[in-house]
Parts: structure tokens; sequence; C-alpha cells
């Protein structure tokens, strides 16, 4: 039973860290822009998509593919931004109808320019199997969570001491503030809406790596990756973090020690909870009450 | 005179007309078959994939056929029960005299219904749930079931006399349909059988196989569910080894592509299956099939694509069969499609008064180094089972 127990924390831990990885673009968005991209997921995917087609046209290892998935997700990021800046009125709502259009038009284009075939990496390195004591993962998931928690810090670091970063905070908090002090608030939003892209294209490709892909699969890992950000609080960068690895680690042990089947059941229920408790998110509340 | 000479020359133009008119072939009747098919969403793949054996058998079906020509008009259900509802209601306005299902027994049920309530005949390859045929519907046939599948799984798993057999299963109805079967099935023999359900949303098996190596310690892992699954399932498997001596799945595991996409997750693993590969066409049907399918589609023939071939020739026979007495448009194709009994490529086809087809069958494939080779029953077997052999 410890062996089982262990396996399920280590794989819960491992795969937090990747759903923080998706999710950590869409909170930067809704926490500096309050802009919910309902697309996010897709973005995810369409770097997932890049990293296929760079492993099976050229034969390298599916992160070369991250140069390609910066420039068409952060391109696609802007093309996105740019509709969204043109939203005059209930932004915050009209931005949810429109980034939920542009998912089903991307999901749709995934359909039309890769099948509805499953796919994964083919590369052997990426799926051997990692011992560590008694607990087993795969290379790619080790990767992915490695890059998930240098993603974070790096991202903490750059809203917190650039000058873009501290940018995006101001006029995340006083947009007219933030405009008098000779911020743009347009320029600023379009630099975090680049971000969060860049941040899409790393998680997309860590992604394909360790799981499998299809083009459907962007609306639920804008789900998953919605429901963290508002675990974690929302404009909470470590909270995203420790809010995946709970969700992580709550799905793993579900299985483990209940059924699978509850799996996504459990993540809801600890969803529901934590909102109950703490309306505004696990970190969120922290920071109120400082 | 001149005006005689007019008249005999008006007469005899008539008269060569009339025979010219006379001499053409009949025109052929054309009949409009309708189908819903999911080509985008969660089962596009599955969708696409019925939409090639459709088209290769209504073109072959139409090469053939000097009286009756069908034209085929596919709406894209998306996946969705509502969206599959209403392509069938606009079908039968148009005037479709069947319909052709698309994937997923939540689909097919209200979608059956709806052309049930429009008398219409429907006709799926794509729905195994015992309720589908429970309901009595008089215009409802469908020529593959859950029993089929049960029995081709079971009989392998019997063949190899194992002590304990896991079973992972999606929990969409179809898989966990097919391992409650399964578990009834094994158990009876004697077999030590545990279930365990997943949610579709789960991305991660590791926590589950690990429990297959240290509570269960089976001997064959059974996977009822779809590909995306297996993918992970085996993956997981990879990387714990658990100490199996067979990997066995569902539909849609032994297939080419499947190999072809994941040749180190494949070998040796097992799957229900109607031909072998490379395909060996025994029948001059076969042969056609595989003909026009490469002809239009430059590929090996899939799993699917031969049971919508296989449904689509059916109707399409019996849509001749009405046409020719003259009872297309009375109520006579449901009449020519309870008088089907044949053999085509999946077995024998008939259907009882539920529509299903109590014949259905399975052989089961092993991939075996690029091929699939059919392993039983004993009697459509083109090779061995390879046994103890897993993936790894």
């Amino acid at each position: 039973m410890t062996d089982l127990i262990l396996q399920a924390l280590f794989s819960g831990v491992l795969i937090g860290g990747v759903y923080a990885l998706v999710a950590l673009g869409l909170a930067l968005s809704f926490g500096a822009m309050r802009i919910i991209n309902l697309a996010h997921g897709e973005l995810v995917l369409l770097a997932a998509y890049c990293a296929y087609l760079v492993e099976t046209r050229t034969g390298l290892d599916p992160y070369a593919a991250i140069p390609l998935a910066l420039l068409v997700v952060a391109g696609v990021s802007a093309v996105l931004f740019l509709m969204i800046d043109r939203i005059r009125q209930d932004r915050e709502l009209n931005s949810l109808i429109l980034t939920y259009a542009v998912g089903i038009i991307l999901t749709n284009a995934i359909l039309l320019a890769f099948a509805s075939d499953v796919r994964s990496t083919a590369s052997p390195t990426l799926q051997d199997a990692v011992t560590l004591g008694s607990v087993y993962a795969m290379t790619g998931e080790i990767i992915a969570f490695g890059l998930s928690l240098v993603l974070m810090v790096a991202l903490w670091w750059w809203l917190k001491r650039s000058w873009y970063g501290r940018a995006v905070r101001a006029v995340s908090s006083n947009r007219a503030a933030a405009t008098l002090m000779g911020i743009s608030p347009g320029r600023t939003e379009l630099v975090a809406f680049l971000v969060a892209g860049a941040l899409a294209s790393f998680a997309g490709v860590a992604l394909y790596t360790m799981s499998v892909i299809q083009p459907a699969l962007g609306h639920a890992l804008t789900v998953k990756a919605f429901v963290i950000t508002v675990l974690a609080g929302v404009g909470s960068i470590p909270g995203v973090f420790l809010g995946a690895l709970l969700l992580g680690v709550t799905e793993a042990l579900t299985v483990t020690l209940a059924s699978s089947a509850l799996q996504d059941l459990a993540g809801m229920v600890l969803f529901l909870v934590v909102l109950f408790l703490l309306p505004n998110g696990l970190f969120g509340a922290r920071a109120r009450r400082g | 005179m001149l005006r005689k000479a007019v008249a005999a020359t008006a007469m005899t133009l008539a008269l060569v007309g009339g025979a010219l008119v006379a001499s053409l072939p009949a025109r052929a009747e054309e009949v409009l078959v309708g189908a819903h098919m999911p080509l985008t969403g969660s089962l596009g793949r599955s969708g696409q994939a019925f939409e090639a054996g459709m088209r290769t058998a209504i073109k072959i079906f139409n090469d053939a056929s000097p009286r009756t020509k069908i034209r085929l008009q596919v709406i894209d259900d998306e996946s969705t029960p509502a969206a599959a509802v209403s392509a069938v209601e606009k079908l039968v306005s148009e005037k479709a005299v069947a319909v052709i299902g698309g994937y997923g027994s939540n689909i097919i049920g209200p979608a059956s219904d709806a052309a049930s309530k429009l008398g219409t005949v429907y006709i799926t390859a794509g729905a195994v749930s015992d309720e589908l045929t429970a309901r009595g519907l008089k215009t409802f046939f469908r020529i593959n079931n859950n029993a089929g599948y049960q029995r081709g799984m079971a009989g392998l798993v019997e063949s190899v006399k194992p002590a304990a057999v896991s079973i992972i299963a999606s929990t969409k109805e179809a898989p966990i349909l097919l391992a409650r079967g399964l578990e009834k099935d094994l158990s009876a023999k004697g077999i030590r059988v545990t279930v365990h359900a997943f949610d579709p949303a789960i991305t991660d098996f590791k926590p589950l196989i690990n429990k297959v190596k240290l509570q269960d310690r089976s001997e064959i892992l059974i996977m009822s569910a779809y590909e995306n699954d297996y993918v992970g399932i085996i993956r997981a498997a990879k990387v714990l080894k658990p100490p199996l001596k067979l990997v066995l799945g569902a539909w849609s595991l032994a297939t080419p592509k499947m190999y072809q996409e994941f040749p180190d997750l494949m070998n040796n693993v097992v799957g229900t299956s109607f031909l072998p590969f490379p395909v060996e066409m025994k029948d001059q049907e076969g042969r056609r099939f595989a003909e026009v399918f490469k002809q239009l589609y430059n590929k090996d023939i899939e799993y699917l694509a031969t049971l919508s071939f296989v449904e689509t020739t059916i109707l399409a026979e019996a849509i001749g069969r009405a046409a020719e007495a003259g009872t297309l448009s009375t109520g006579g194709l449901a009449e020519e499609m309870r008088r089907t009994d044949r053999k085509t490529l999946i077995g024998p086809v008939r259907f009882d008064a539920t529509g299903d087809n109590p014949l259905f069958s399975l052989s089961m494939g092993q991939h075996q180094d690029g091929k699939v080779v059919l392993v039983a029953p004993p009697a459509a077997a083109t090779g061995s089972l390879a046994y103890p052999a897993l993936p790894w």
C-alpha cells in the first residue's frame, strides 16, 4: 500500500507540474488583463502540433520545435489580442465570447490540417522509464516538470522585477493611473498576451512529449487551466503552481485509494470546497488579508 | 405537293426520333441516402473512417446498378446528439429514403429515435449498446453489437487459461458495457477479474497500472477504451512493467494505422479485427472493396471503414430490391432490410426482430512486427498467438 501511495503522490506531483505549465499563460492573461482566454487550450494544442510536425518531418527531438511553436503561437496570440483590443464595450464578457469562437476555429483548423488521429512523441529517450527508489516516471514527465518550475520562476521574476512586468501589474491595478505614469496600456497588454502565448508554446511542446494529443483536446485543457487559475487565486503565479500540484495529487490519490472513475469529480469537489472556504482562491485570500 | 413532302418528312423524323428514344437505356432512378457522421469533435477520426467506407460502398453499388443510383449526403453531427437529431430531420425532409448512423451509442440512440418517428430506415455500425435494440424500433438495424465483441475477446482469453485478468475500462457507455460483460463471462469460467473504470478525461494511467501491478497481479490486461486511452495505458505499463503476459484491447487497436503511429507500443498487442494486415481478401467482394478503396483514398483499409462498407452495401442492396419491386416509397425498404441474409466481409449478417445481427462475431488480431495476424478463433486464424508476449 505504501508503494501505491508513494507512486500516486509522485505521479500527482508530476502531472500537477504539467497542469501548472498549461495554466500559467491563462493565469497571466486573466490576472493581468481580466481576459479569460478561452482559446488558451487551443494555443497549447497548436504548439503541440508544431512539435509533432518538427518531429515527424525532421526527425529532431520535439523540444527542437520550441522556436517554431513560439513563432506560430505568438503570431496567433497577437492577432487574437488585436481582435480583443477592438472591443469597446463590456470587454470582459465580449472577450470571453470572442476567444471561445477563436478556440472553435483553431480546433477545426487543426482538424483540417492534421486530421483527427491521436499523436504522441515517438522519441524513445523521452519515453524511457526513470526510477527513483520505488517510484517510476517517464523522462518526458521529469523534463516537463522541470520546465514548469523554471517557467514559473521566470514568470514571477518578470512580473516582479522587469519594467514590462511592473507595467502589466500597473495596468491591471489601475489602467488610468498607469496611463498617467507614461505606460501605454495597449502595448503593455500586447506584451502580456505574447508572453502568455510563449508560455502556451512551452506547455504544448511539453504536453506532446509526455501525453497524447488530438484536435478535440484544446477545450479540456482550457477548462483545467481555468480551474487551476481560480483555485490558485487570480494573479498569484506561485499559487498557480501549488494549486496545480494540489489538483494533480488529489486526482492521483483518488485513482489509487478510490476509483479512477472519480478522478475528475474529486478535482471538481476540491475546486468547489476551496472556493466555498476561500472565495478568492488559495492565494488570493492571503493576498487580500495581507 | 410541298405540303405532302413536309408532312412525309415530319412523319419520318417523328418515327426515327421515336425509335431512337425507345432504343436509349431507361434513365436510372436516383435515390437519396443520408448519413450523419462525427466528422469533427471528439469522434472525428471515427467519423472520417466511416465516411470512407460508405463512399466506397456507394461507388461500387452505383457502378454495378443500372436501374438505381444512390446519392449520398453526409452531414457532420459534430460528435453531439443534438446535431445528429437535427441532421436526421434535415435529411428526411430532403427525401432521404434511409439514414446511416454515426458513432457512439449516446448519439445513435436519439438520432435513430428521430428516424423512427419519421418512419425512415436507420442503420448503424457504430453503436453496440444493448438498450438500442431493446427499444423494438421497426426501422432500426445494426450489423454489430456488444455480444460479438464480448464473444471474440472472451474466447481468446479463455484459450490461454489465465488465473487473473485486469480490465481497464472507460466509463463511456460502450466500453463499460463490454467490460461488465467480460467480467461476467470470465468470472463464470473461474478466472479472477478486476475491473478498473476510468473517467475519459484521465491522462496519466500510472496510478491505475500500479494497482494492476501491485494489487491485481494479473496475467492479462484488457483495455476496453479508445485509441488515445490505449496509448496512455500501454505507455504507463511500459514504464511500470507489471508482470503481465498479454495486453488485449477492443476496437480500433489491431489496425495498421496504430502500428504506424506507435510502433514501440503496439507489438504483440491484441485487438478485435476482421481482416489481417497486409489485407488478404478471399472473395470477389473483398477484392473489389480493396481496389476501389485504394483508388479513392490511396491508403490501407481501416477497421471502421470495413464496418461502414458492409452496412452501406447491405442498405444499398435493400434499396435496389425495393426500387425494383416498386415499394421504396411505400415502406418496402424496412421489409427488404429484414430479408437480408448474406455473408459479408465481417461474417454473416441477418437481422432479428429487434434489428440486431445475432450472427455478429469477431476475430482477434495481434500486432506482430508490423503485421496484423488473426490469432482467434481457430477457424479464422492466419497465424498463431505469441504468448506470453508484451510490447516491452
